[in-house]
């Protein structure tokens, strides 16, 4: 699954002039995630068309860039994010961050993160019956 | 006291001193110092066209570039044998000011500090506390030296850790505290913070203050912070000149005394080099008498300032300067340190994370300069993780704190939201208002 990390400064409306111009682009957003820090942000996003909403951002002057992350489908049940975690855990992979969205349609909830070695989490993921989306 | 019978010669006098040495200096820097003597013969003058002091104006400027120019030694008349010290300032790029002291220059130098120790009121009976970083710039062993020579007892505190500063004010008995001027409103402060009231519990009754101007809304906050009866002057001086020890105030204020028997003072247009007549305002331009390693002529301070010429109340007739007022150039004076962007333009360069366009801020917090410097993220590959972001905030910070020796705070902004500019660009604002 691809994801926007879009800088931004830590002041009033910023993250808004982000969700702007992906408006502007005709760009879904489907999930976003920004942390508490005191000068600056990186605004991370899912969106439906993650090439299109880059080169619209960067026109605009914003620094974006593209990475891969790992989306996986987990049912709403109790235990579930922390089967997950803890296939990564026991091989002692790192995650740098998680967020989640919840809201699809009726959907199972997704839960998207970045670990440290993409190709061996995705492959411990799959071989414990996790359910990896690439697509939303 | 005065130090020295100098001080106080008539100006007949005084003048035949400065003429004997003058011609002497022209003499010496023309056969040992060759990017000077080219320049003396580019202008078509030589040692002995120097008969009076009017044929001062004959001969060529030198600049702070001259120092970066001939770096490391190229302006030294003497070998390396014959020095006892290096010092190093800040340069314009990352070259730094280099200048070295034979020992016969070590001697005039602190002699020089002493005089000006005792126009400020120094006494062999001083125990005196330098809180002046201590390393290559003068500033530090330059007052130690001098205040030794008075007598004095000289604790080499250096600058930072403010408990241990008040701790060996405290006791140690301390009488007089040599500093900048902001550092010591920032300690007198925290003094008081410490509940303790300097006037009753702390035997501090002067300030030698250096590195950066004194204003006299400082003055008077010195005396709100470390009571009615502290005595404070400033004292003026560069490395490339020797270091502290040009001039410096008396209990009069009346300005700051030269010691016009080893420096030469002239005031010029900045901008025409034209000199000014006696009394205008312009820019201080200083020939060094009677120095063996680094022989200086006509040197650009860049300081603008005022001279007068009638004899003070203290008794001294040497020469006196107004309180700096300006800069001809762009040099910042950042906790005494002298920055110039270009020294931070040449580090930002050099960092291909970052765009080319910067604004310096600089402003005083808690009495103390802090410097910001604002820059836009253009690589978008840090975007991985703050981990990266905060690895380039650091390599930014740890390359101006190695060139600058400084420790500034970094802005990361978006591409394009710095102003651009067309023609110069105005890069710095400096919020400090009479250094306060």
């Amino acid at each position: 699954m691809k994801q926007l990390s879009v800088f931004v400064e830590n002041r009033a409306g910023s993250l808004m002039s982000v969700t702007t111009a992906i408006n502007e682009a005709r760009v879904n957003i489907r999930a976003v995630a920004s942390f508490d820090t005191p000068d600056f942000a990186i605004m991370r996003l899912v969106v439906d068309e993650p090439e299109a909403a880059k080169d619209y951002l960067t026109s605009k002057g914003f620094v974006v860039r593209i990475q891969n992350i790992i989306g996986v489908e987990l049912e709403d049940k109790q235990g579930n994010l922390n089967h997950m975690l803890a296939v990564i855990a026991e091989k002692g992979i790192n995650v740098n961050y998680i967020y989640s969205f919840v809201i699809r349609n009726g959907l199972a909830p997704v839960m998207v993160f970045h670990a440290e070695d993409y190709e061996e989490t995705v492959r411990l993921l799959k071989e414990a019956g996790l359910k990896i989306v690439d697509e939303l | 006291m005065i130090w020295a019978k100098e001080e106080t010669l008539p100006r007949e006098e005084l003048e035949k001193i400065q003429l004997t040495r003058l011609k002497e200096t022209a003499a010496y820097i023309y056969e040992k110092v060759a990017p000077y003597r080219a320049k003396m013969d580019e202008a078509g003058v030589k040692p002995e066209d120097i008969q009076s002091l009017d044929d001062l104006k004959k001969l060529p400027f030198t600049y702070k570039a001259d120092f970066r120019d001939n770096y490391p030694m190229g302006l030294f008349a003497v070998d390396k044998k014959e020095l006892v010290r290096f010092h190093a300032s800040s340069g314009t790029t990352g070259k730094p000011t280099l200048v070295g002291y034979t020992r016969n220059d070590l001697e005039m130098w602190l002699n020089n500090v002493a005089r000006i120790a005792c126009m400020g009121g120094a006494t062999a009976d001083d125990v005196v506390q330098i809180s002046f970083g201590y390393g290559t710039f003068t500033g530090a062993l330059g007052l130690h030296g001098g205040l030794e020579k008075v007598g004095a007892s000289v604790i080499p505190m250096s600058s930072g850790n403010t408990n241990k500063q008040i701790m060996f004010l405290q006791d140690m008995g301390v009488t007089l505290l040599v500093a900048t001027p902001s550092y010591a409103l920032h300690l007198g402060e925290e003094i008081r913070r410490r509940g303790l009231d300097p006037q009753k519990d702390l035997k501090v009754r002067i300030g030698l203050f250096g590195g950066e101007g004194m204003t006299e809304p400082m003055r008077d906050e010195m005396h709100r912070v470390w009571g009615d009866s502290f005595f404070c002057t400033q004292n003026y001086g560069m490395s490339e000149l020797c270091g502290p020890g040009v001039a410096g105030e008396c209990e009069a204020l009346q300005g700051m005394h030269i010691n016009e028997d080893w420096f030469i003072p002239e005031i010029i247009d900045p901008k025409t080099g034209e000199v000014l007549p006696s009394g205008e305002r312009g820019e201080l331009v200083i020939t060094c008498l009677g120095k063996e390693a680094i022989p200086l002529i006509r040197y650009r301070t860049g300081d603008m300032t005022r001279l007068f010429y009638e004899p003070c109340s203290c008794g001294r007739t040497t020469c006196r300067m107004e309180n700096l007022s300006g800069r001809a150039d762009d040099m910042l004076v950042v906790r005494g340190v002298n920055v110039f962007p270009t020294q931070i333009e040449e580090v930002l360069l050099k960092i291909e994370e970052i765009g080319p366009h910067y604004e310096i801020l600089v402003e005083r917090k808690n009495r103390l300069d802090v410097m910001t410097i604002t820059v836009e993220l253009v690589d978008d590959r840090l975007l991985d993780s703050y981990t990266k972001l905060s690895a380039l905030e650091q390599k930014i910070k740890a390359g101006l704190k190695s060139q600058l020796g400084l420790a500034t705070q970094i802005k990361l902004v978006a591409p394009n939201s710095l102003q651009r500019f067309e023609g110069k660009a105005k890069r710095v604002t400096d919020l400090r208002k009479d250094g306060l």
